[in-house]
């Protein structure tokens, strides 16, 4: 209980720093999902019978964990705010953001650990629904308390999307690929070349993201094939090949032009050994196309729209919405798919993602997935068992690759624009670290790694620039002025956006130094990882020494 | 079971593939009417080509030494090792700097200047690399193969990232001027310098009449790789420490139950390739005459690259290796297309590794990945 307790607490205090760099409204949200926390994270607590006894067992703590976050806020409102430069808000405004944050805590928390009462299946169902309004929920949350998070958690979401095809590979498969971002791009430029001005083909943007799967699948395949014989560090070496080379193709895809050889220089060049003129003449497949747009990229790529539901997009933009509508009643606004406008893009990646989720656990719970876990665990043993090796890798590789074309299509029509350099060898690695902080071969791993990792990257990070940078030149810079060069550099370094690489290099470094399975690990993967520990002198060497 | 990649490359396939590769290879700039009729016009370019590609393959090759004795050692990709170089780079830079050598006309400040960068970043290198090794590595030397990799890249942007924000900080170094520190930094051509301080001409054949530039760069920075592999060489092969280490490499326990300190071997061989990587740090830095923090990335490709190529955990291979690639590199650069020349050295890499996984000199079989 105590423990519980001291969780709560720390809870409380670090949704309340959070407040620290976003100010405003914010509280309300971190009150929201701290609540959500604390009430996921109650496993220590004895069973008791009942939805309300089972709630009233968290009480104490979810009003410990709202007594912290209220003090830190108003920590917040009374002396932060003066410090970096901002007018604290008024009585009202602070009374109303906090009361309701300190509401939603405690009630999402009661309502959560509640659920601990019910009988096992119910309660699962009941809190996948209660989570489920929750998720539909916060786009109108969001902008009702006008924060503009939906933007930035719709590129977490394209990254649990690509952190959850990373995951079938290397979780599942025990495939290490480190060029996974190579499939992004390829799903991401079919989309482009055939959504696009850049060779005026406009392909519907709902049968595109299907061509942009079913081609990323192709290559996971054509990748794969030359990496078969290969395994751990070797196989990691080649992916990582793979993924340079496919950006450094698209950079450089600008004239393209296609001679067949024989017809072009082999036939000439021999009768003109023999000193007769050529009679062959040249052809040629392409002449100077712009393919991919080099350097440049693809801009603008087009947009989803809805056929049947709404209107058709007319000159005016701003007059047009879609909304699901029967007659003249409008029962679910959620406008049209627009720079400004993140909703319905919000439950667009959302849909995909179930389709992802659920595609994900079909597979690894399918004849295929146990061959994958199999091949992992002694490809020899699984061989001899009769699963063939080429066949359950090449799928593997390609089903992977799959739903990194649904998140490379969406990307692109998000953005309107796709650019080589996005591609690069960070972008695999953020990926990888989506995985690998969540939890190998853990499809919620998958999910919590992906939004902590790019909520924290997106979101966070430049709060915390713009945080620092008012701070500084609020408080800190002036108390330094008779020391300029040591101003300078503080002024100059205080960044946390150039030490990303930094932070995501010491995420992964700790990782592996303390918890290499990952926050939310697969049962199986947590033995393997510690297995070495228990025994260091016969698994350890054996295991090092495959 | 291993998939002999091999059987399925029948000689029919074969054809169909060297086909795909004549059709669609001018894209990436293997067109060979072209490359055949720019040698016919011009040999002797060949020969600057080859004299390019041997000096940049020397600075690969010493790169490549540092890899191939770790992964030798304890069968880990040091994914940090080409950032390691990179610092070499930097701190090379920041001593000419602040000795003020930078803008110096007189030989003696030169050459000391010069000297003092050398031990400044062999000395930095080595000590970044050890250290890289006992707080990322060394506490994983047990654990599944994925761990220490995956902590080799973190430390790899760790490394990279500290490059960056040292290229930016100006009042340090006045010569890295506003660009900030993602811009690439102007690195001073202290061998021109030098002997035009001297009166010489820093192009050797620049009074025979041949029309080629062998210059004393180029000169130095292979007579340097050739030094320090046979320094190495020789190191491994009649020293104590450098049994020590064979034994290491060879069964890691039994060698501990001869009473090696194991890691105290490993981190000496850390010491030795960081320090390598600072060497090399200094002749890429007076050879290419630039400083960036993102080149030991690439650099540290080429030289893994040229590592596997030669038959990793090969003194010898590491060599020729580098050699290699720094002619691939070069004649990419100069015949084919330089947009794809990282494209071709990758290229290279993933054929090796699928048809010939122990390199040109490896004599270990089997499996070693």
């Amino acid at each position: 209980m105590n423990n519980q307790l001291r969780i709560a607490v720390i809870l409380g205090i670090a949704g309340g720093l959070i407040t620290f760099l976003f100010g405003g409204w914010s509280v309300s949200i971190t009150g929201l999902l701290v609540g959500i926390t604390i009430g996921l994270t109650t496993r220590g607590l004895h069973k008791v019978e009942g939805f309300r006894k089972s709630s009233l067992q968290i009480l104490p703590s979810a009003l410990s964990g709202a007594g912290a976050l209220l003090v830190v806020s108003l920590i917040q409102n009374y002396w932060i705010s003066p410090a970096i430069g901002t007018k604290p808000g008024n009585l009202n405004f602070t009374i109303e953001s906090n009361l309701i944050a300190c509401i939603a805590l405690i009630a999402i928390a009661m309502i959560l650990q509640g659920l601990n009462g019910l009988p096992a299946n119910q309660a699962r169902k009941w809190r996948l629904v209660t989570l489920g309004i929750l998720v539909v929920a916060y786009p109108f949350i969001d902008s009702a308390a006008n924060l503009g998070w939906t933007s930035q958690l719709i590129f977490a979401l394209i990254f649990v999307i690509l952190g959850l095809g990373l995951n079938i590979v290397v979780g599942y498969a025990g495939l290490l690929d480190l060029g996974y971002a190579a499939f992004f791009a390829i799903g991401a430029y079919t989309a482009g070349m055939l959504n696009s001005p850049l060779h005026d083909i406009h392909i519907n943007f709902w049968i595109v993201i299907w061509i942009a799967a079913a081609i990323a699948a192709i290559a996971g395949i054509l990748l794969g094939s030359p990496t078969l014989g290969l395994s751990g560090d070797y196989l990691a070496i080649v992916t990582l090949g793979f993924g340079e080379i496919v950006p450094v193709l698209f950079q450089n895809l600008k004239q393209v032009t296609l001679n067949e050889p024989f017809t072009c220089w082999i036939i000439p060049g021999i009768q003109k050994l023999f000193g007769s003129t050529s009679t062959v003449s040249c052809v040629t497949l392409f002449n100077n196309p712009n393919l991919t747009g080099a350097a440049l990229g693809i801009t603008p790529i087009g947009r989803p729209w809805f056929p049947f539901i709404g209107q058709l997009p007319t000159a005016d933009l701003n007059s047009v919405h879609y909304s699901l509508s029967l007659g003249n009643k409008i029962y679910f606004y959620i406008g049209e798919f627009h720079s400004e406008n993140p909703t319905p893009w919000y439950f667009l990646i959302l849909a995909i993602i179930l389709f992802t989720i659920f595609f994900a656990s079909r597979l690894r719970d399918s004849r295929l997935g146990r061959a994958w876990m199999a091949i992992r665990e002694d490809e020899l043993a699984a061989a001899q068992m009769g699963i063939d090796p080429v066949r359950t890798k090449l799928l593997a590789f390609s089903m992977g690759a799959t739903f990194s074309g649904f998140a490379g299509a969406f990307y692109g029509a998000y953005i309107r624009g796709i650019f080589p350099s996005v591609f690069d060898f960070s972008t695999s690695i953020i990926i990888l670290c989506c995985v690998i902080l969540g939890g190998i071969g853990n499809i919620n791993g998958v999910l919590v790694g992906g939004l902590v990792i790019t909520t924290a990257d997106r979101l966070f990070l430049p709060a915390l620039k713009d945080f620092l940078g008012n701070l500084l030149n609020t408080t800190i810079l002036p108390a330094l002025s008779s020391h300029p060069i040591l101003q300078a550099a503080i002024a100059q370094n205080a960044n946390p956006i150039l030490w990303r690489p930094f932070l995501f290099g010491l995420t992964l470094v700790i990782m592996m130094a303390i918890r290499p399975e990952g926050l939310i690990p697969s049962a199986q993967r947590r033995q393997e990882l510690h297995a070495a520990e228990d025994t260091p002198n016969v698994v350890g060497s054996s295991a090092t020494k495959k | 079971m291993k998939i002999d990649i091999r059987r399925l490359f029948r000689p029919g396939l074969v054809v169909v593939l060297i086909y795909i590769l004549l059709l669609v290879g001018p894209v990436a700039g293997f067109n060979l009417p072209t490359i055949w009729e720019s040698i016919r016009s011009s040999p002797k370019l060949l020969v600057q080509y080859l004299i390019i590609g041997l000096a940049n393959g020397s600075i690969t090759a010493i790169i490549a030494l540092g890899y191939t004795m770790v992964y030798g050692i304890i069968e880990l990709i040091n994914f940090a090792h080409g950032d390691v170089y990179m610092i070499g780079v930097f701190t090379a830079l920041t001593t000419i700097s602040v000795t003020g050598t930078i803008n110096s006309t007189n030989p003696t400040q030169i050459i000391l200047g010069m000297a003092l960068a050398l031990v400044a970043a062999i000395v930095v290198c080595a000590l970044l690399n050890t250290f890289i090794e006992r707080v990322a590595y060394r506490r994983l030397r047990n654990s599944p193969r994925l761990a220490p990799l995956i902590s080799a890249i973190g430390m790899s942007f760790i490394v990279e990232n500290i490059g960056l924000i040292w290229a930016g900080q100006s009042w340090l170094v006045p010569s890295f001027g506003t660009t900030g520190g993602g811009a690439q930094k102007y690195f001073p051509d202290l061998l021109s310098a030098l002997m035009k301080a001297w009166g010489h001409d820093i192009n050797l054949l620049a009074n025979t009449g041949i029309g080629l530039r062998f210059t004393v760069k180029d000169l130095m920075v292979i007579a340097l790789a050739g030094i320090l592999m046979i320094g190495l060489r020789l190191f491994i092969q009649r020293t104590t420490l450098g049994k020590a280490m064979r034994a290491t490499s060879q069964n890691r326990d039994a060698a501990r139950m001869l009473g090696i300190d194991i890691d105290r071997v490993i981190s000496l061989t850390f010491l030795i390739g960081g320090g390598l990587a600072g060497a090399a740090g200094l002749m890429s830095g007076l050879y290419n005459g630039n400083a960036w923090w993102f080149m030991g990335f690439r650099a540290g490709l080429d030289a893994f690259t040229a590592a596997v190529l030669g038959g990793i955990g090969n003194i010898t291979g590491a060599m020729l290796g580098g050699m290699l690639i720094g002619l691939l590199a070069s004649f990419s650069d100069g015949y084919l297309n330089s947009g794809y020349t990282h494209a071709w050295v990758f290229a290279i890499l993933v054929l090796v590794l699928v048809f010939r996984p122990t390199g040109l000199l490896g004599e270990q079989t089997g499996e070693k990945a």
